[in-house]
């Protein structure tokens, strides 16, 4: 059933353009009503919900979800307005799990009340935000120095005999971001896991308010260092879609193989770091990182930086590659896929390594599919969705890449299909870097008003990128990193192992702390 | 006088070793991993400017917070005088009796827990409860192992025991040996038992308990588990040739036993740095088995040595 079918089922009306599927707006008690049914009648996904100020047009505030029609290429969007005085409306969550982090994050950015939300604590803000602080108001000014507050921000407490409480973070012994867990034990297993995040906020969504489309991008690519070329590639999309922009087939193919590239170089990462880091089998560790480097390197030489930024440009990419260029790509990216390889058959055959990974930090389908998981972790959990397939961007529509799934959901699963996805990888680099070289490189971005939506499959996940353009400059730009759906996923995850089991979970997420803190 | 020099030479180049064995694991396994590493005299300078450091002690610790890195270095010096690491028939070698040496060992945990309880912090507390875990393990395979060597040789002390075992004439020690060597990596917290490099806070045990102490506190803390490590590779390496070690002070013999030091220490420390390059840790809960084996393996020793006496 495609989109506009799916919309006459619910009796809605709606405009179709390109892919995507605008329904009317529609009053707010429908909203949720109507969120429900596409869900669990035609069994969508919820991909995205945000809000956006709309009270300088008089609508008040906008509420609005975006579906997923993986079948036929497609995404719906529905919205509703909600009135300035009583910016309410019934909550999703209690019946759509996905959508719970997105509605608290509305209720802390906007003032949105989502009435009914089984978690009604503070997400983004912290104590030291007053109350009534809603910073993606228009009318809050980015600069706005806060008074210091004391608000209550409690976390969840379990009481019991031998029942232990471990605090972790969010100062942590390893250089990596902020974040805090708190972990209820009994004895060494865990019976409750609940993260505590949002501890260096960027306030990257107001910063990207009334800047033009070029100067928001050093912005996107510092959204999650790792990432730096999906997000690019997913905003330059959601542009291109709003603007209409042809984008010449040369560079589509060099930005799948930029992205294809990353996913290389972070599948390397994380290979190394959950067999090597997590489980102490430090000869992994020692010889991934060493080969991740060679990527690093290989970034260095072709792009001018070590994290693939800066090549993803609306409009096309930023320089046309040489012939060298993509021999040396195509050579080293064949080189550090095939010791990989052997690095994973090592680990394969190690029964320690093994049954460290084997049934620890369990992710049941149901969960994921509950909790709108994304990317690898779902694909490993038997959740068959792969934006590359599902919404075809770049050049994927034509090179078809082969989607892995693997069914058992646990780390050793997330592990073993880093290396099968590398592989996959190394045949589109190879075919992008072998085939014609020629033909023009980008096209003019003439910007309209509107909006636009991009979405990547980054080596983390569906990476979405949703543009509103009003004046020649952005009113309104929403990036949601997967990390942002995949987070809530630890409090599934973690119960039920030991707690030196959770270093090994956390590692084979791989979730970003700076691409949920926007 | 002869027995107090030998203690005298064994208690200095224990001591004095210490340091380089933990260096020397460091830098193989940083080799084996393709790794220039440190030098393995780091450890020397790294103890030298923990003891000019200033210590930040936790305000809710009482005075045990305190003894803590005195009792725990003291048991090891303890060890030293009293086992044959060096030399055999030093001064204190008749308190070595093998129950004080289970005994002492059990002390310096002890104390080491409680240090890890003092600063009631999570961390602490977690790591105390792993290792009380673990000891209560170990404790049983130590006594059935040196049960095993006690009835080999008909002597108590470990210091005649090890004069006596000769592993090619009673097979019975080979069992003992192989848990011997589980223990020790146990009780040095070393693989496959616990990662002593790790900076994961969540899987760390002895690395947890310690964790509060810092300045000249956690360097004696550090020494300490230094000398263990030395101890149990000189142990290890000595139960299979007792005949490297001197039982005279004549200058040769001496020298002879002091050149073996070395060389016993290269070698225990590469083969040790080899083990955890080549596995990974074992999950916590599998350190039951891991154990149990020991102790099983340290019961059939013993059982052979019966047997092999009443026939």
């Amino acid at each position: 059933m495609n989109a506009q079918q799916i919309l006459q089922n619910v009796q809605l009306s709606g405009e179709s353009r390109g892919n995507l599927a605008v329904a009317q707006t529609i009053d707010k008690q429908e909203f949720t009503r109507l969120c429900e049914r596409l869900v669990a009648e035609f069994q969508l996904p919820l991909s995205l919900f945000y809000a956006t100020d709309k009270r300088s047009e008089g609508h008040g505030f906008g509420i609005h979800a975006l579906f997923s029609v993986d079948a036929t290429h497609e995404w719906i969007l529905i919205s509703a307005h909600l009135p300035e005085s009583d910016p309410r409306y019934e909550s999703l969550t209690k019946s759509v799990m996905a959508a719970h982090w997105y509605e608290r994050y509305a209720m802390d950015m906007f003032g949105i009340i989502a009435e009914g939300h089984p978690d009604f604590r503070r997400l983004v803000h912290h104590e030291n935000v007053p109350l009534h602080t809603h910073p993606l108001r228009k009318d809050f000014a980015w600069n706005t120095k806060m008074e210091h507050a004391n608000e209550p921000y409690p976390m969840h407490h379990i009481k019991g005999e031998g029942i232990y409480e471990i605090p972790v973070g969010p100062i942590h012994a390893g250089i990596i971001e902020p974040g805090h867990f708190r972990f209820n034990v009994a004895g060494e297993r865990i019976i409750t896991l609940e993260g505590k995040l949002f501890f260096t906020h960027k306030g990257v969504e107001k910063l990207l308010e009334g800047k033009t489309i070029t100067e928001a991008m050093p912005f996107i690519e510092g959204v999650s260092g790792d990432m730096a070329a999906s997000h690019a590639l997913a905003y330059v999309q959601a542009v291109e879609d709003l603007a209409k922009t042809n984008v010449p087939q040369r560079a589509k193919e060099l930005r799948t193989l930029i992205a294809e590239l990353e996913r290389i170089t972070m599948h390397t990462h994380d290979i190394a770091n959950m067999a090597g880091m997590g489980t102490g089998f430090t000869v992994m560790a020692a010889h991934g990182f060493r080969i991740k480097e060679k990527m690093m390197r290989l970034s260095e030489r072709v792009f001018g930086n070590r994290f693939w930024k800066g090549f993803v440009v609306p409009g096309g990419v930023g320089k046309a590659l040489s012939k060298d260029q993509l021999s040396d790509i195509a050579k080293t990216t064949k080189e550090v896929v095939d010791e990989m390889q052997d690095l994973y058959n090592l680990g394969r055959h190690s029964d320690g390594l093994r049954e460290r990974l084997e049934t620890t930090g369990l992710l049941t389908k149901e969960v994921a599919v509950a909790y709108g998981a994304l990317g690898l972790p779902a694909r490993a959990s038997g959740i068959d969705r792969d934006v590359r397939r599902d919404h075809p961007y770049a050049a994927y529509a034509e090179l078809k890449p082969e989607i892995q799934v693997l069914s058992k959901g646990d780390v050793y699963a997330r592990w073993k299909l880093r290396a099968l996805e590398m592989v996959e990888s190394l045949k589109l680099v190879e075919t992008v870097c072998g085939a014609k070289n020629e033909g023009p490189i980008s096209a003019e971005v003439n910007i309209k008003e509107g909006m636009g939506i991009g979405a990547v499959e980054s080596w983390r996940g569906e990476s979405l990128c949703v543009v509103y353009v009003k004046d020649g400059v952005i009113d309104r730009c929403v990036v949601r990193d997967p990390s942002f759906c995949n987070w809530a996923l630890f409090g599934e995850i973690g119960p039920g192992n030991i707690v030196p089991d959770f270093p090994l979970c956390n590692k084979s997420l791989n979730l970003s702390y700076s691409g949920t803190d926007l | 006088m002869n027995a107090f020099l030998l203690t005298g030479i064994q208690i200095v180049a224990v001591l004095g070793i210490s340091p380089f064995t933990v260096g020397l694991v460091r830098m193989f396994k940083a080799r084996l991993q393709g790794r220039h590493g440190a030098s393995p005299f780091l450890p020397y300078i790294t103890i030298a400017t923990l003891l000019k450091k200033q210590m930040v002690i936790s305000k809710s610790t009482s005075w045990v917070f305190k003894i803590v890195p005195f009792v725990v270095l003291g048991s090891t010096i303890f060890l030293v005088c009293v086992l044959p690491l060096v030399v055999f028939g030093g001064m204190f070698a008749s308190l070595g009796h093998f129950i004080i040496i289970a005994g002492v060992l059990a002390l310096g945990a002890v104390f080491l827990v409680m240090g890890g309880l003092e600063s009631a912090s999570a961390f602490g507390g977690m790591g105390a409860s792993r290792e009380m875990t673990l000891a209560s393990l170990v404790e049983p395979a130590v006594i059935t192992t040196f049960a095993t060597f006690a009835v080999v040789t008909g002597a108590f002390t470990i210091d005649a025991m090890f004069q006596g075992a000769h592993i090619l004439t009673s097979p019975a020690l080979v069992p003992a040996v192989a848990a011997l060597i589980m223990i020790a990596l146990a009780e040095n917290a070393r693989y496959p038992v616990d990662n002593p490099a790790t900076h994961l806070e969540l899987t760390m045990v002895h690395e947890a308990m310690v964790l509060e102490y810092s300045g000249p506190y956690l360097a004696l803390l550090e020494y300490a588990s230094a000398i263990k490590l030395t101890i149990f590779s000189l142990l290890v390496a000595n139960v299979l040739f007792p005949l490297t070690l001197a039982s005279n002070l004549s200058a040769a013999a001496i020298a002879i036993a002091l050149g073996f030091v070395v060389v016993k220490i290269v070698i225990v420390s590469f083969s040790l740095a080899l083990l955890e390059s080549v596995i990974a840790k074992m999950r916590f809960y599998r350190m039951h088995e891991f154990l149990t084996i020991a102790f099983f393996i340290a019961l059939s020793g013993l059982v052979f040595a019966l047997m092999s006496i009443s026939l």
